[in-house]
């Protein structure tokens, strides 16, 4: 057996899994070289929490036996992976990205971590993300005990937020996969900024036990990978019923690309707008290159938008009324105050502050809301945007103006107004709970940009149908960053 | 004192973020807090602005 060469930090799980097999290496030595490539470049992008690399070369040689008996796991065996630091493993620290947290401990591991350790990936290490996920609104990348996401695409850029780490990670080959999270934009941002395949799926499909609670009714974890193809098998293998997560919808998810609707009989919605006018200068024509590419899959485009809601006022209030209940004990007791970023801070004391009568009001219009979005569902089948509507800001920028500048929120993803067509799709669809597939689609001033896809409840399988053939049709998900 | 790879990290990185934070501008935490607290108020006229109609409930079941 030889050992791993470079080229396996950019393959697919599904290629490294098939090269175990065939015993081209041992899982042992491929967990080794990841393990090592995460502990050496990971800081370079502050992308590494904490190195589990002893735990992953003893997961490794365990793998290795089962693979000599063959007792076959799938295609995730003895493939190595990374979580964001929001998940707990049993005995080893959890910080969530903030300092207040920096020595926590828990005894148990997150329910994503074993169902994946029951199938035989190797855990290689945790990933950093921006502290407690960002819902206290934050103003500057630094947000984070790791420092700021720095962009494997360009260290000057950031790599998005909060998943930051489990996008840089993937994007910059260390690790073949990773989970992150989202609450309103989380995954889908770093993924878009970083050139990642990820998936955002329904909420209640993917157990949130030993993840760091933000907001109960929004919080969801999800993939980030080499493909839609990937996200697929990753999102089998962690969906399911658990009754450890009091959100658990109780379903299963299985991968099943062979019994996908033709793409000629899907209706994609998308606004013009969105792709014409919305978008920075620069990244327009990746866009409308994009745009062309998913008409050659076949598909029909309508033109579309969503229903009229203020979906920012709702996301705020829904995430700041939850989010100020689950940590109370942190703003009370006065050590909010060592967090790095003092918008995140100024908006967890604030939240407090949120009346009940707002929060009730706000999910009395959520439910309005998905009446409304069900409607559209009658008329559409997925709906397309860009992910976000330029690349990454400079890491050294704010990502939002000071106090007095201008009367708009610091959260990442919470436009006051709606605009038109789907801009506010990322707000609208984590309040309705949907799935969003994002995919890399082109790239603006040498950096990546992507489009999303965003399907009703329970429809993963058709947005991963349509990544897999507009991923057949290019390569932008293939490319990786020039110094990586 | 010799400390191992996590012992390291664990000392460096609050460090690490501190000196980025003080990289950023000095804006007053009170202003801050204000800006904040006009958000939620904000947020709060918004949502007084919407007609629900008496039987929506909220978008949470209470399962007994």
């Amino acid at each position: 057996m030889a050992a791993p060469g470079n080229d396996v930090f950019f393959a697919t799980a599904a290629e490294l899994n098939a090269r175990l097999i065939k015993k081209e290496f041992s899982a042992e030595e491929l967990a080794r070289a990841f393990a090592q490539r995460l502990e050496q470049l990971g800081p370079r992008y502050n992308a590494l929490a904490l190195s589990l690399k002893e735990q992953a070369l003893r997961k490794a040689r365990a793998v290795d036996k089962d693979i000599k008996r063959e007792h076959l796991h799938g295609p995730l065996q003895g493939v190595p992976y990374a979580v964001k630091d929001l998940l707990s493993y049993g005995g080893q620290p959890t910080t969530w990205g903030a300092k207040p947290y920096a020595s926590q401990v828990f005894d148990h591991s997150a329910t994503v971590i074993e169902k994946l350790d029951a199938v035989g990936a190797v855990i290689t290490g945790k990933l950093s993300m921006v502290e407690l996920a960002g819902g206290g609104g934050y103003r500057f990348p630094s947000a984070s005990l790791f420092g700021p996401g720095l962009n494997p695409w360009d260290r000057t850029r950031w790599s998005g937020g909060s998943s930051s780490g489990s996008a840089a990670a993937v994007a910059a080959g260390l690790a073949p996969f990773a989970i992150g999270s989202e609450t309103s934009g989380s995954i889908v941002t770093p993924a878009a900024f970083c050139g990642v395949t990820a998936l955002r799926p329904t909420y209640g499909l993917v157990s949130r036990h030993g993840a760091m609670a933000l907001s109960w009714t929004l919080d969801k974890l999800g993939p980030f990978a080499r493909s839609a193809e990937e996200c697929g098998l990753i999102l089998q293998v962690i969906a399911g019923k658990d009754g450890k997560d009091a959100g658990s919808a109780g379903r299963s998810f299985y991968y099943t690309p062979q019994y996908a609707r033709p793409l000629a009989e899907l209706r994609i919605g998308f606004a013009a707008a969105d792709f014409a006018d919305r978008p920075d200068a620069a990244a327009r024509p990746a866009f409308a290159a994009a745009l062309d590419s998913l008409k050659a899959c076949g598909v029909q485009l309508v033109e579309a938008r969503l229903p009229a809601f203020p979906y920012g006022a709702l996301l705020s209030a829904i995430l700041g009324a939850e989010q100020a209940s689950i940590f109370e004990p942190l703003i009370s007791s006065g050590r909010v105050d060592e967090l790095a970023d003092q918008s995140q801070i100024a908006g967890l004391k604030a939240s407090l502050e949120i009346p009940a009568k707002d929060y009730l009001k706000a999910m009395r219009v959520r439910r309005l809301l998905q009446e409304a979005i069900q409607l559209m569902w009658g008329e559409l089948d997925v709906v397309v945007a860009p992910a976000r509507p330029g690349i990454a800001p400079k890491v050294d920028q704010p990502l939002s103006p000071p106090p007095g500048a201008a009367a708009s929120a610091n959260r990442e993803t919470t436009p006051r107004s709606a605009p038109a067509g789907f801009g506010a799709v990322i707000p609208a669809g984590n309040l309705a709970g949907l799935p969003a597939l994002v995919l890399p689609c082109g790239f603006a001033d040498n950096m990546p940009v992507a489009l999303q896809l965003v399907g009703p409840p329970w429809s993963e399988n058709t947005l991963l149908a349509v990544g897999k053939d507009f991923q057949s049709r290019t390569d932008w998900h293939k490319r990786k960053p020039p110094d990586a | 004192m010799k400390l191992t790879r996590r012992q390291l990290a664990t000392t460096l990185a609050p460090a690490v973020a501190l000196a980025q934070t003080a990289a950023q501008p000095a804006a007053a935490a009170d202003d801050e807090l204000q800006a904040a607290r006009n958000r939620v108020k904000t947020n709060g006229e918004t949502l007084a602005g919407q007609a629900v109609p008496m039987a929506v409930e909220p978008a949470f079941q209470f399962k007994a």
